[in-house]
């Protein structure tokens, strides 16, 4: 479904934060990409959502290469992507129905369909009951469960999450781990970027360790060594 | 279609709702641009009014002498009535001027008395000239010094006022440029403040318009919403600023007519009351709307 294809990326005048980087992400599968500060995660994120160009090596998705696509396209290649952050990124002044109703707006979608989607959402994501509180009023957790909703909404093929549980303690980490894999289950690609021990070591699944911007391990149930 | 625009406008609304400390302020300094704009619209109409009225004032006499030839005084009301200074040319003949002068004093038998005394009629044919501004006596001054006019003209009422007219000139060609200067240097200020303003109130946003386009919003559905803002803040700003002057002008208009011979601010405020709270409003809406355009362009190209 997606394949990085000898990837390098540096940023002028001679970072260097992706190396010759390679590999391939089958659909349905729980990915994760570990390593430290640094170590390339959130450029290779960036790379794939195409807000960087790589300095050379390419990228597919479901054949199609991610850096010819026109600049038309571009929205509707990013709609198959769902991303969510660790800052959550949503809109201050709007409450958690109408950040989540935003997404879908912006692709065109009419009020019946806003209407009978965004509940369901939030009440996968366990927010039905603060639909109409502002980002302010939420619990870090509660933020990231909004930004998920509103990731989910626009059914992407592929969620990616960049270090989504960094402002969370343990308890809300769970919560959010659980929720994607629920996610998960229902047939979504994954992509999880972290340096969390802890959810790595839990989880059990594909992990691909980047080290100063090159692929040091790449493991089915891969554990976090350092 | 309209979807998109409805959601637009609700945000818009919305925006404007849940943000009220800020939204009241950009339509206070609004309103003080608008009100800068419209005063000096004011200040200008009161201006042209007052030259208008002093140029009204001023006027050239020449006095004919009794005997004139009739086809010279014909031919110097003609040469008078083709010069293109001249807007207005009136003969007043001795009689006309006698009768005006009875008319004038006829209160006043003691005057009346002493023209019985006289026995004759001791006025002069004359003409009375207007220019059509009060740059323009001297043409026609020149013209009527002429040799060939000599046996007809008898004086030219004109010396004794030339200090005043060309004072007169002098002040309202300046206040005209200082006006204009005034006008471009406090408007330049206001367009500043506004914008100014605006950029504060975009800039607090910059962070939600990034996260809108990492969404998926295109440019104008992100810029929409903060178009609708601006023009609910214009047309605020322009309703107050239009009941101020409403208000003001009420209140102000006995003491500006005694102080400008005239000239009536509220009837001027009557008169132009539609274009006036047409113009505000276009300023007003645009003024804010331009600066939100502007402004936002630099977090869209994101």
């Amino acid at each position: 479904m997606i394949s990085f294809e000898n990837i390098t990326k540096i940023y002028p005048p001679n970072i260097v934060a992706l190396e010759d980087v390679s590999f391939e992400i089958k659909k349905g599968e729980f990915v994760l990409i570990v390593g430290r500060s640094g170590a390339g995660k959130t450029t290779l994120i960036k790379l794939l959502l195409r807000e960087e160009e790589p300095t050379r090596g390419k990228i597919f998705f479901e054949g199609e290469d991610v850096f010819s696509i026109p600049r038309k396209k571009l929205p509707f290649y990013r709609q198959k992507i769902g991303v969510i952050f660790q800052d959550y990124k949503l809109l201050p002044t709007k409450n958690v129905y109408e950040n989540v109703a935003y997404a879908m707006e912006v692709m065109g979608a009419g009020e019946s369909e806003i209407k009978r989607d965004v509940p369901k959402v939030l009440e996968l994501v366990g927010l039905e009951d603060k639909a109409y509180n502002f980002p302010a009023e939420l619990s870090g957790g509660e933020k990231q469960r909004a930004a998920i909703a509103r990731a989910l909404i626009v059914r992407p093929e592929v969620l990616v999450a960049d270090e989504p549980t960094g402002n969370l303690d343990p308890y809300h980490t769970k919560d959010i781990i659980d929720l994607l894999q629920k996610i998960n289950n229902f047939g979504t690609t994954i992509i999880l970027a972290t340096h969390d021990r802890d959810i790595v070591n839990s989880l059990e699944k594909r992990v691909i360790t980047l080290e100063k911007g090159r692929i040091i391990r790449d493991e089915e149930k891969g554990e976090l060594l350092f | 279609m309209f979807t998109p625009l409805k959601r637009i406008i609700s945000y818009g609304f919305k925006n404007f709702r849940r943000q009220p400390t800020l939204h009241i302020a950009t339509v206070f300094i609004l309103v003080i641009s608008l009100s800068l704009f419209s005063s000096l619209l004011l200040f200008r109409s009161g201006i042209k009014y007052i030259v208008a009225e002093i140029q009204k004032k001023i006027d050239v006499s020449v006095y004919l002498k009794k005997e004139a030839p009739q086809e010279l005084v014909e031919e110097i009301k003609k040469g008078l009535v083709g010069l293109e200074e001249v807007e207005e040319v009136e003969y007043i003949s001795e009689d006309e001027a006698l009768k005006e002068f009875k008319e004038r004093h006829k209160d006043d038998p003691l005057i009346l008395e002493s023209l019985e005394v006289i026995g004759e009629n001791p006025f002069y044919p004359s003409f009375n000239i207007k220019a059509r501004s009060a740059g323009q006596y001297a043409a026609i001054l020149t013209f009527l010094e002429r040799d060939k006019f000599k046996d007809a003209v008898l004086k030219v009422d004109y010396t004794k006022k030339q200090p005043l007219i060309e004072k007169i000139f002098k002040i309202t060609s300046s206040l005209n440029l200082g006006g204009l200067l005034l006008t471009i240097f406090l408007g330049l200020i206001a367009v500043l403040v506004t914008f100014n303003t605006v950029r504060i109130a975009i800039k607090d946003a910059s962070e939600e318009i990034a996260i809108m386009k990492l969404v998926g919003a295109s440019n104008w559905y992100v810029r929409g919403p903060f178009i609708v803002q601006g023009v609910i803040c214009g047309v605020l700003a322009s309703i107050i600023t239009f009941l101020l002057f409403f208000l003001l002008s009420y209140f102000s208009a006995p003491k500006i007519v005694a102080l400008t011979g005239g000239f009536n601010i509220f009837a001027w405020f009557g008169a132009h009351a539609f274009s006036l709270f047409l113009f505000q409003l276009g300023l007003g809406i645009g003024l804010s709307v331009l600066s939100g355009l502007i402004a936002i362009r630099k977090y869209l190209n994101v």
